[in-house]
């Protein structure tokens, strides 16, 4: 970005003195002279992309000046001199790297937006030149200036209805969560579809159901055996093993294994002994 | 036990720990076991089970859907089993507001333009409550239903292990 505003700000006279669109820039500038290199290096910035910023200003080149490409050639017909001609080009060569452009787009037309109150967009439109990500949820759309109208471009491909743009968001939680969901359930690997992720998760669920079921059967076996013996035989080997699972409890937390089951679940049990 | 690494006491493997434990010395003392018949080995495998249900959902409380849908199954279903009568009217109206709001539900749950409709009506039906639910939602309490189903499988397991020596 420093790049950027240092390269601009050699520019902005000739630029300005030469080209006759650009009278209101003038006014601009005796309004607010502190402002007015922040808001050359904006429009600089927002010149070499295929923005309809303001009618009244590009109203001569709108119609060519779609594309870059355009937008030079009408720099070159108000006989810009060659110096804002040579940073369009390297500044075009930079601009083919979408995703840094944009951001300093997003980022300069913030500038421009908080310090030049006077100038008034009716909308943003962006070149998707290649797919920068279907689904990039950031700013496809930027809205300026309450007073204005505004409209959204839509990103390539993409309608702008506020129902598809609702589907968009309900789309991007349900992915999320299934996300979450994938690092819970173990055998979920990123490659899979969605629908086999859905039948992973039935799966594992199913299973976990079926293990509570089994465990509560051996709670059950076990609780009927035990009625079944003689008190002070299973008091000793309920001591016994107490012992050894202690052991075997300080053994694990040595070894790190704090969280697995053990400690509560211990101590309360400790308090169940004596049945 | 002078352990450093005690567990936290409010969290959810505590809670659901003194819940269950002292449901099954109720349950142990209740019935000692006379006769080693079946039935009466079933009986006491279903209230272990439902113990164990009723113990997960009331540690979590009403803050999830599964929560207060597990917990209103267990009521109306003791309600049904101490008055036939009562229950049986019970019945019919917990059955028919069931019903009632999944076909609201149906009817406000479209194809969701997601297209897993067969999964996502499966996974609803595993889930307790999950018929009223969007998917979205029903994602959600999947994710915690599942953290705590292992949550009740260690601690059982625990348990069971204790006790089977």
């Amino acid at each position: 970005m420093a790049d950027f505003s240092e390269q601009s700000y050699r520019q902005p006279f000739p630029f300005l003195d030469i080209d006759p669109t650009m009278e209101s820039l003038t006014q601009f500038a005796e309004l607010n002279p502190q402002s007015f290199i922040l808001d050359n290096s904006a429009f600089n910035f927002q010149t070499f992309f295929p923005l309809s910023i303001n009618d009244s200003l590009f109203s001569n080149q709108a119609s060519q000046g779609e594309t870059m490409s355009g937008f030079i050639h009408n720099s070159n017909q108000s006989s810009v001199s060659a110096q804002p001609i040579f940073s369009a080009k390297t500044e075009v060569e930079e601009i083919s790297n979408k995703r840094k452009a944009l951001d300093i787009l997003e980022s300069s037309s913030g500038n421009s937006s908080s310090s030049s109150p006077q100038v008034s967009e009716t909308g943003i439109k962006r070149r998707n030149n290649s797919g920068r990500g279907k689904r990039a949820k950031s700013n496809e759309k930027e809205m300026e200036k309450p007073k204005e109208v505004v409209h959204v471009r839509a990103r390539r491909g993409q309608a702008t209805d506020s129902h598809s743009l609702a589907e968009r968001v309900r789309r991007g939680k349900i992915n999320e969560r299934l996300r979450c969901l994938q690092d819970i359930v173990p055998g979920c690997y990123k490659t899979m579809g969605m629908a086999l992720m859905l039948d992973e998760i039935i799966n594992y669920v199913q299973s976990l159901q079926n293990q509570v079921e089994f465990l509560s059967m051996k709670l059950t076996a076990a609780s009927t055996y035990y009625d079944f013996n003689s008190e002070s035989d299973a008091m000793e080997r309920m001591q016994r093993r107490k012992a050894e699972e202690a052991k075997e409890l300080e053994r694990l937390m040595r070894e790190g294994y704090v969280g697995i089951g053990g400690v509560a679940c211990f101590h309360s049990s400790s308090t169940y002994g004596p049945l | 036990m002078n352990n450093p690494h005690h567990l936290n006491p409010t969290s959810l493997k505590s809670r659901f720990t003194t819940r269950f434990l002292r449901a099954l010395t109720k349950i142990r003392a209740q019935k000692p076991i006379s006769s080693s018949s079946p039935t009466e080995i079933f009986r006491r495998y279903r209230r272990i089970k439902v113990a164990a249900d009723k113990s997960m959902a009331y540690s979590v409380r009403s803050r999830r859907i599964w929560s207060r849908a597990m917990l209103w199954k267990l009521r109306s279903r003791s309600y049904r089993r101490q008055d036939p009568c009562s229950g049986r009217r019970s019945g019919k109206t917990s059955q028919a507001i069931m019903k009632k709001s999944s076909n609201e539900n149906t009817t406000t749950r479209r194809e969701d333009g997601v297209g897993f409709v067969e999964e996502a009506d499966e996974l609803r039906q595993l889930v307790p409550g999950g018929e009223t639910m969007n998917l979205c939602n029903l994602l959600d309490e999947t994710a915690h239903y599942i953290k705590c189903l292992t949550t009740q499988v260690q601690v059982m397991k625990k348990i069971a292990d204790f006790y089977s020596f």
